[in-house]
C-alpha cells in the first residue's frame, strides 16, 4: 500500500513539475511576443543585438554548416536513388528526396545542429548570468534583460533556423536534380513538376511553422531552463543538461506531430 | 540611488566600454555611436581610459571597480553608494584610490561608502 502511495506521489510531483515548467516557458513566450508587440522594443539597440545573434547563430557557422548538409544530402540521395533503381520506381526517387530530406530530415538536423551549438551555449551562459547576479545588476541599471539578452536570442534563434533549413532544402532540391539526371536540362521539367505537386500551400505554411518551432525550441527552452538555476555554481550543468533534454524532447515531439499531420 | 557593489557585477562577455555604453543606449536611446562616446568620455573623466576594451575576467579589481563606478556614474542618479569597497578593491588602497578617483575634474554629487566599521581606521589615515 506504501509502495502505491509513493508511486502516485511521485508521479503527481513529477506531473506537477513539469506543469511548472511548461507554464513557465509559455508565460516567457507570453512576455516575449507582447514585448515585440510594444513599438518600444523596436529600437536600434534590440535590433543591433538580433543582428549579433544571427550573425553568431547562422552566419559563423555556415561553411561547416553547408558542408555537412552537402554530405547527408548526397548520402541520402544516394541511398535513395540505388534503392529506387533496384525496385524499379526511379519515377519516384525525385519525389521520395524531397520528402524525406527536404521536409523533414534538413529541417531536423538543423534544428539539432542549433541546439547543439548555441542552445546549449545560450543555456550555459543564461545560468551563469543567474548565478553571477549580471541579470540582477541589469534590473539595477534599468537595463532590461527580456529587450537585450533574451529577445534578441528568441528571433535570432528562430530566423536562423528558418533560413538553415531554407538554405538547407534548396541545397538538397539542387542536388537531388543533378544526382538523378545528371548536368542536362532534359528532367527539368518532370522535376519542376515534382516540386510543385509537393509544395502547396499547406506544406509550404507546415514547413515553415515547424521551422519556427524548432528555432523556438532551441532558444525559448534553454533560456528558460538558465533562469530556473539556483544561485550556485555547481548547479550550472545540471541546467544545462536540464535544458538540453528538454531541447532534445521538444525537437522530437514537433517532429513527430508533424509526421502524423502530414501522413496519418 | 546607483549602487557599486560587489553584488552587481558586470556583464563579463562585454567590454568596460560596452558595459557603461547600455545605460544611454538603453536608458535614454541613444544611438550606439554617441552610447560609446559618453561611456569613452566617462572613462576618460575617471582617468583610466586605457580599460576601455577589457572584459572582466581580463581586468585587475582596481580596473573591475572603475568600470562599475563609471556604469554607475552614468546612470545620473542623485545618491551614489560603495557598498563594502574592501570587497571589490583588495589590489590597491582603496580610501585612498576612491578619493583619487573622486577627486577627478567634472565629477559631482556626493559619494558615500558603505563599509565594516573595523575598517574605520582605514579612512582617517
Amino acid at each position: 500500500m506504501n509502495f502505491i502511495a509513493a508511486s502516485i506521489e511521485s508521479l503527481g510531483a513529477k506531473v506537477a513539475g513539469w506543469g511548472t515548467v511548461g507554464y513557465g516557458m509559455f508565460a516567457f513566450l507570453v512576455q516575449a511576443v507582447l514585448l515585440l508587440l510594444e513599438r518600444s522594443t523596436w529600437n536600434r539597440a534590440t535590433f543591433d543585438v538580433v543582428i549579433k545573434q544571427v550573425y553568431f547563430t547562422a552566419v559563423q557557422i555556415l561553411h561547416v554548416f553547408l558542408g555537412y548538409t552537402l554530405v547527408i544530402s548526397w548520402l541520402i540521395i544516394t541511398i535513395i536513388l540505388t534503392t529506387a533503381r533496384d525496385f524499379g520506381l526511379t519515377e519516384f526517387a525525385s519525389e521520395m528526396t524531397i520528402r524525406v530530406l527536404v521536409l523533414e530530415l534538413l529541417p531536423f538536423l538543423t534544428a539539432l545542429f542549433i541546439a547543439l551549438r548555441s542552445g546549449s551555449a545560450i543555456n550555459t551562459e543564461v545560468a551563469l548570468m543567474k548565478v553571477n547576479n549580471e541579470l540582477d545588476a541589469l534590473a539595477h541599471c534599468k537595463v532590461p534583460p527580456m529587450q537585450f539578452e533574451f529577445l534578441p536570442r528568441l528571433i535570432g534563434g528562430v530566423v536562423s533556423v528558418v533560413a538553415l533549413a531554407g538554405l538547407a532544402g534548396l541545397i538538397a532540391l539542387l542536388m537531388g536534380y543533378f544526382t538523378i539526371y545528371g548536368v542536362s536540362t532534359a528532367g527539368f521539367e518532370p522535376y519542376t513538376q515534382t516540386i510543385a505537386k509537393i509544395f502547396d500551400f499547406r506544406i509550404v505554411a507546415g514547413l515553415l511553422l515547424k521551422c519556427v518551432l524548432f528555432g523556438l525550441a532551441v532558444t525559448l527552452i534553454p533560456v528558460t531552463a538558465g533562469l530556473e538555476t539556483p544561485k550556485k555554481l555547481f548547479m550550472v550543468p545540471v541546467s544545462v543538461l536540464r535544458g538540453m533534454m528538454r531541447v532534445f524532447f521538444a525537437i522530437v515531439a514537433i517532429e513527430v506531430v508533424s509526421l502524423a499531420l502530414k501522413y496519418i | 540611488m546607483a549602487r557599486v557593489a560587489l553584488d552587481l557585477p558586470l556583464r563579463a562577455n562585454l567590454s568596460a566600454l560596452d558595459n557603461i555604453a547600455l545605460i544611454p543606449l538603453y536608458q535614454r536611446h541613444y544611438d550606439a555611436a554617441e552610447s560609446v562616446r559618453q561611456a569613452q568620455a566617462m572613462l576618460d573623466q575617471l582617468g583610466h581610459a586605457e580599460i576601455a576594451l577589457l572584459r572582466d575576467p581580463d581586468m585587475t579589481p582596481s580596473q573591475r571597480f572603475v568600470t562599475q563606478l563609471a556604469r554607475a556614474l552614468i546612470l545620473k542618479r542623485p545618491r551614489l553608494v560603495i557598498d563594502r569597497p574592501g570587497a571589490m578593491l583588495y589590489d590597491v588602497p582603496y580610501p585612498a584610490f576612491i578619493r583619487q578617483l573622486a577627486a577627478q575634474a567634472g565629477m559631482t554629487g556626493t559619494w558615500e561608502i558603505f563599509d565594516f566599521d573595523w575598517n574605520q581606521a582605514l579612512y582617517q589615515a
